[in-house]
């Protein structure tokens, strides 16, 4: 059955994602690409790998954008996007066989590859680009959240979470229960204000989204003009002028 | 989004099969419908042909066509399911209506027959247009008139091919070429009302999409990689306003403003019926080629809320 769990899901398993801290190595989409290709879905295939366009099936790609500010500075922001496994998924509903649905259990959205006739109509729906269709397989895949890896009792606990969440270097990715309100997952979007991308869909998305934090103010021209000169006039010390530009900044 | 053809191709041949059977509703008030065994095994046929063979491309473009049978069974949330099931449903009314037609006088039946298969292939091409119209994701097909379009495109086109096929076996039918001029100029005008409709752009913008700034503020800098995608060639592809623009004016011209023009000016034409006719049938030919246009426009016009994620700002 394509309608959504009627019951409300208790456990809401999904991804927070830092945009202060990602810093763009697309380690986590690598990742992603390595463990999937050999699990729930697998494989993922590529087309002319080594040709002159090659393409392929990737769950994660990491986007970026320039943020202008002409007061504040302007930013460089990484965008790693997967399936935000919404609660509202558009991408359910439509599938004319049954084929994609979401998990009571945990709120993992999955499709059966045995059953999808491979229409397309689901990445149509999605908003977010989170579907993939592989030619070679005729069926449609996407993000399962790692749900070969998160539950696998072969592997060592510490490993249990989304591949692209143990690859992250800079730990800008954290996986957990976004339903438990005791959690310091839900502290953390609570403190930093955590966001949905495109809450206008209506598609309420369970993956959050962490803003860069603020760039601190810049140093007034006097300021500097100031700590220059005094540097040539030889008249403070290191500790003084680190002092000045720290009140400055506050 | 990408055009596909067999979307394409389904979605005009189909509708104009299921227009040709919705049209003949109209003969029927005025007892013109028990016309000669020829024009009725062509129009039968014809608009079978069209039903069918739009159904199966639609099929064979999937991806496992042999698991085609399981999308019948999500019609309680899917609309691409409610399509296939209303496509079956019209299916057996519709062979009872060609065979009571063709070989068997009985009016009752064939009455009974024929609005059973007009009310199920009007369901089935407003499931065709919601399968559109129910994607919030691309803001131009989300939209009330799209449905409605895609009906009184389907019975203009029904209606433009049957007539064309009576005339050529000497059959004039009045109603069915005032109906013509009528939903020429209101499907026309229902047409410019939605292109003027989706001129605005819609709510999701690079500014909700990545929840960074504003949308003049942030500008897209670096994809995911140097080469394309699945994303970008199925859900990105652009057309120029001006190309847009011609082919708008030339779908308009070919299927509403010349079979229009032409049937006002016939009473007036001193030439011979044959040339009438070979006139119609280019005349239906040309229609026909501006509804695959307009259906072409339909999805290279529409813009997907990933196209935000891929540098467009606004959609």
């Amino acid at each position: 059955m394509t309608s959504l769990p009627q019951n409300k899901i208790k456990k809401k398993l999904g991804l927070v994602i830092d945009l202060d801290i990602c810093v763009g190595c697309h380690a986590c989409a690598v990742s992603c690409k390595e463990w999937n290709t050999g699990g729930h879905s697998s494989p993922l295939h590529d087309i002319e790998p080594f040709g002159d366009d090659p393409t392929g099936v990737w769950f994660n790609r990491v986007h970026t954008f320039e943020v202008e500010n002409e007061i504040k500075g302007s930013k460089t922001v990484h965008f790693p996007k997967s399936c935000l496994h919404c609660d509202d998924a558009p991408c359910v509903t439509v599938c004319p066989t049954g084929a994609s649905y979401k998990r009571e259990e945990d709120g993992i959205v999955l499709v059966n590859a045995d059953t999808c006739i491979g229409c397309k109509l689901c990445s149509w729906a999605c908003p977010y680009g989170a579907r993939e269709y592989d030619e070679n397989a005729g069926v449609m895949k996407k993000c399962t959240l790692c749900v070969d890896k998160i539950y696998n009792t072969n592997i060592p606990k510490e490993d249990r979470v989304p591949a692209c969440v143990s690859a992250c270097p800079a730990g800008a990715r954290s996986f957990g229960d976004l339903n438990d309100k005791n959690s310091d997952l839900f502290q953390i979007i609570e403190d930093r204000g955590g966001y949905d991308l495109m809450p206008e869909q209506d598609c309420s998305p369970t993956n959050k989204y962490l803003p860069p934090r603020e760039n601190r103010t810049k140093f007034k021209e006097e300021t500097l003009k100031s700590i220059v000169e005094n540097i040539d006039n030889q008249e403070v010390n290191f500790e003084e002028w680190s002092k000045e530009i720290n009140d400055e900044t506050r | 989004m990408k055009p596909d053809r067999a979307v394409i191709y389904f979605t005009v041949c189909s509708g104009t099969g299921y227009g040709m059977i919705i049209s003949l509703l109209f003969l029927i008030f005025n007892n013109e419908l028990y016309i000669d065994f020829n024009s009725k095994i062509v129009i039968s046929a014809l608009s079978f042909f069209l039903i069918s063979s739009g159904l199966i491309a639609s099929t064979i473009h999937l991806g496992h066509p042999i698991r085609a049978w399981r999308a019948l069974s999500q019609w309680r949330s899917s609309w691409l399911s409610r399509e296939g099931v209303a496509a079956i449903l019209t299916f057996a009314p519709l062979t009872l209506f060609y065979f009571f037609w063709i070989f068997n006088n009985k009016p009752e039946l064939i009455f009974i027959f024929l609005s059973i298969s007009s009310f199920l292939s009007i369901i089935t091409v407003f499931c065709t247009a919601k399968i559109y119209s129910s994607l919030k994701s691309i803001p131009s097909w989300h939209n009330p008139l799209v449905p409605i379009i895609y009906i009184l495109n389907s019975l203009v086109l029904g209606l433009i091919i049957n007539f064309t096929i009576l005339f050529n076996f000497g059959i004039k039918i009045n109603i069915i070429a005032n109906l013509i001029l009528i939903l020429c100029l209101v499907t026309l005008l229902i047409k410019l009302l939605y292109w003027y409709s989706i001129r605005k752009p819609a709510r999701s913008n690079i500014s909700t999409a990545t929840g960074l700034g504003s949308k003049t503020n942030t500008n897209f800098f670096e994809g995911p990689h140097t080469g394309k995608n699945f994303l970008t060639s199925e859900m990105i592809n652009k057309i120029k306003n001006s190309k847009s623009f011609i082919l708008r004016l030339t779908f308009c011209i070919f299927t509403y403003v010349t079979p229009a023009n032409y049937i006002l000016e016939l009473p007036y034409l001193v030439v011979s019926d044959y040339v009438i006719s070979f006139t119609l049938i280019i005349i239906t030919i040309i229609a026909v080629i501006g509804m695959f246009i307009e259906r072409y426009l339909f999805f290279i016009d529409s813009k997907h809320t990933v196209s935000l994620f891929y540098g467009n700002k606004i959609i």
